[in-house]
């Protein structure tokens, strides 16, 4: 029953370890007071309940959002009201960054369980930025990681590669922020997952219980235990570009 | 149900439990205590009324939404009887008019389209159960027309291992019923029988032949039927160790795959029916245990295997194989390889478990009418099951379906230090150690062939709801051990 909670290691003072802004601010000799001070380092914001909106598709862009605690969901809805899932967000990502562009948010983000946020105003950070360049880099490293995230499934891919990319994304985000890399928790709905992986929900379940059969993984209710990481991970190899 | 998390983390070593109980009549005159069967953990008793049809809704969304949404196992409940059976502590309403079955099939049958589109579409029904009351109490186009319900609206599975059954009393079986409801799917039956001595069935208002009975078991056989059981029931008014020695003799002579032994509680303050019976034609102490003892020795000499609390299997039936593979669970319907499931419960209070949930509908038959003609789920009271529950379910499954708890399998699972989190149980524990039930082992606890037997009062010592409320309430909830 791994179930990560909150970075609980930061507060208003300090970052939590997780936190994507975290070591390019240190390493400017920045902690959030000062950043602060800056008038960059906004608020934390939440809890967010289950189904709750952090912000919609259309809404003024003006800050973007580490994830402290959470998952969080972004998507679009086409003009037919389907949803398309276009990604999941840890404690530790950053939401938003695709608004970066236009002065809106280009999709809606909803809080999957119980989310906690810490807002930066955009603004400011993006001034603060020019005069840090450490914290710019790290903007860009975010940014193109963001772009980089979205078109990764839209090769031709197998079910099998597709499901075996998206548990070892997960299985990676997670161990990068001190979190299990081998039992982790999916508090997205089947559909959800279907949804992100353009797979039919049936297939999910049938892809994750063959994998289960072959001794790759459990599953248990919603919590995921990879048994044979680099199996999966040679399976996904080709979705995740290595 | 203590039903939960079959697999992945718990126990599974296909070491089987040692099978046979052995009689030990002093810990059995000492341990003969009230308590809970435990097919489900929290106990019905701790369903709690802030339970309604939205609730239940969210837990059915919420099921649905898992990576692999658990297949279903469906119950439903038919409370008419033509005959009031005295020693009878279930849900049921005794009357000849059929009538009644009619219309209590167009219930159902909107309960059923209420109930089926809530599940996702590809979650097969692999367990489907009718209990009762007498199921056979409706007629073969009565039970057609639910059978109906059931298929249009929800997927049942059409392989054979499918496990659909029925409980039948054997005194209303007309010639080609069970023919009809092999067309409609079943695929066992449940037979009641009880005991075959003519002045115990007169004492207990239940006059049933063996010719009855071995015609009824033979149609089952002849429509392929499987895992046939047959229910008896020691400790009943004017019973007899001879007596009951013969409907022994006679129920092995028939073999059926599957035989229960229940231990009849007189609980007259609890259930109406019982109040015609005599306290004072009710076996001795002694005697009931000498019942129990003579019922355990001629199964095993006729090579029946001891699964657990009341229930003896033949070495190939499915339950005596999931045993030995370490796979048999426990839920309200008893010992069953199919507890993974969630449990859909149809019917006048029958009982749900979805997810983290129990659920039970309406007991009372009007207030299930009115819910169902108001187009609500008939829902009455149910609970959440938090961590605390979940895990000590678990804990109480393994040691009601395998005799034993594997420590380090739950401190894995669980995340947690066994001996510090239960350490209040352990304690309780101890006494039943001493007295030679239980092994309390570096990494399980295992019951002992003279525990087996009491399986329920070492489950007892990790209940919490119980040894927080007193014994006297225990005393009038629960049934005794033996």
């Amino acid at each position: 029953m791994s179930r990560p909670g909150i970075a609980d290691d930061g507060d208003e003072l300090h970052f939590c370890s997780t936190c994507a802004f975290s070591a390019a601010c240190m390493e400017q000799g920045y902690d959030k007071s000062e950043l602060r001070q800056l008038h960059v380092l906004v608020e934390h914001i939440g809890p967010f309940r289950e189904g709750e909106h952090i912000f919609r598709e259309g809404d003024p862009f003006n800050a973007i959002a580490a994830v402290r605690g959470g998952t969080v969901k972004t998507y679009v809805t086409d003009t037919e009201g389907r949803e398309q899932v276009q990604g999941f967000f840890l404690p530790g990502e950053v939401i938003g960054l695709n608004a970066i562009s236009q002065a809106r948010y280009p999709c809606n983000a909803v809080a999957l369980d119980s989310v906690v946020l810490c807002r930066f105003s955009f603004p400011n950070i993006a001034a603060l930025a020019g005069r840090m360049p450490g914290l710019q880099q790290q903007l860009f490293r975010l940014l193109s990681q963001d772009i980089g995230k979205a078109s990764l499934l839209a090769g031709n891919f197998t079910a099998d590669e597709r499901m075996a990319a998206f548990l070892v994304s997960l299985s990676r985000r997670f161990a990068a922020r001190g979190f299990s890399a081998k039992r982790f928790r999916l508090s997205m709905t089947r559909t959800d997952i279907a949804n992100y992986l353009r797979l039919a929900s049936e297939t999910v379940s049938r892809v994750l219980s063959r994998f289960q059969d072959d001794g790759l993984l459990r599953v248990e209710r919603r919590d995921i235990e990879l048994l044979q990481p680099a199996q999966l991970g040679a399976l996904a190899r080709s979705v995740l570009r290595e | 149900m203590i039903q939960v998390r079959a697999e992945p983390h718990a126990a599974r070593q296909t070491r089987p439990m040692n099978t046979t109980p052995l009689f030990a009549a002093d810990v059995l005159r000492k341990y003969d205590l009230p308590g809970p069967r435990y097919t489900s953990y929290p106990t019905a008793p701790h369903f709690g009324p802030h339970f309604d049809q939205r609730m239940l809704c969210e837990y059915i969304r919420c099921s649905n939404a898992e990576p692999i949404p658990r297949a279903l196992s469906l119950y439903v409940h038919v409370p008419y009887c033509f005959s009031p059976c005295f020693y009878c502590g279930c849900n049921r309403i005794v009357t000849h008019d059929r009538s009644k079955g009619r219309k209590y099939v167009d219930r159902l049958v909107r309960e059923i389209a209420m109930a089926g589109p809530l599940f996702d579409r590809d979650r097969k029904v692999v367990q489907l159960h009718f209990g009762g009351g007498t199921p056979n109490f409706l007629e073969p186009r009565e039970l057609r027309e639910v059978l109906a319900a059931i298929r249009s609206h929800f997927q049942l599975d059409s392989s054979p291992q499918r496990d659909f059954s029925i409980e039948l009393d054997p005194r209303y079986v007309p010639e080609g019923y069970i023919a009809e409801c092999a067309q409609l799917g079943f695929n066992r039956a449940s037979v009641g029988v009880q005991d075959f001595d003519p002045e115990v069935q007169r004492a207990v208002n239940r006059i049933q032949s063996i010719e009855q009975t071995v015609r009824v078991i033979a149609e089952c056989r002849a429509a392929g039927w499987r895992s046939i059981n047959v229910d008896l029931i020691y400790g009943l008014p004017k019973q007899t160790v001879a007596g009951f020695e013969r409907t022994l003799d006679t129920v092995i002579g028939i073999r059926p795959d599957r035989i229960a032994v229940y231990s009849y509680a007189h609980m007259p303050r609890l259930f109406k029916a019982q109040r015609q019976i005599d306290r004072a034609d009710l076996p001795s102490a002694q005697d009931k245990l000498r019942l129990l003892q003579r019922s355990i020795e001629k199964l095993a000499a006729a090579g029946y295997v001891y699964i657990g609390m009341d229930h003896f299997a033949l070495p190939e039936d499915e339950l005596t194989r999931a045993q030995t593979a370490g796979t048999l669970q426990r839920n309200f319907m008893g010992y069953t390889t199919h507890a993974d499931c969630d449990l859909v419960g149809l019917g006048v209070s029958a009982v749900s478990h979805i997810g983290d949930s129990y659920s039970q509908n309406a007991r009372d038959l009007a207030a299930w009418e009115i819910a169902i003609d108001q187009g609500r789920l008939p829902v009455w009271r149910g609970r959440h099951l938090d961590f605390d529950d979940v895990l000590r379910a678990d804990v109480i499954q393994q040691l009601m379906c395998l005799g034993r708890i594997d420590i380090a399998a739950v401190d894995r699972r669980y995340d947690l230090d066994f001996r510090t989190y239960f350490a209040d149980a352990l304690a309780r524990l101890r006494p039943l150690a001493t007295d030679g039930l239980v092994l309390l082992e570096d990494q399980r606890i295992c019951a002992t062939s003279r525990g087996r037997l009491l399986l329920r009062i070492i489950a007892m010592c990790f209940d919490r709801y119980l040894n927080e409320s007193d014994a006297d309430a225990a005393e009038q909830r629960f049934s005794r051990a033996i």
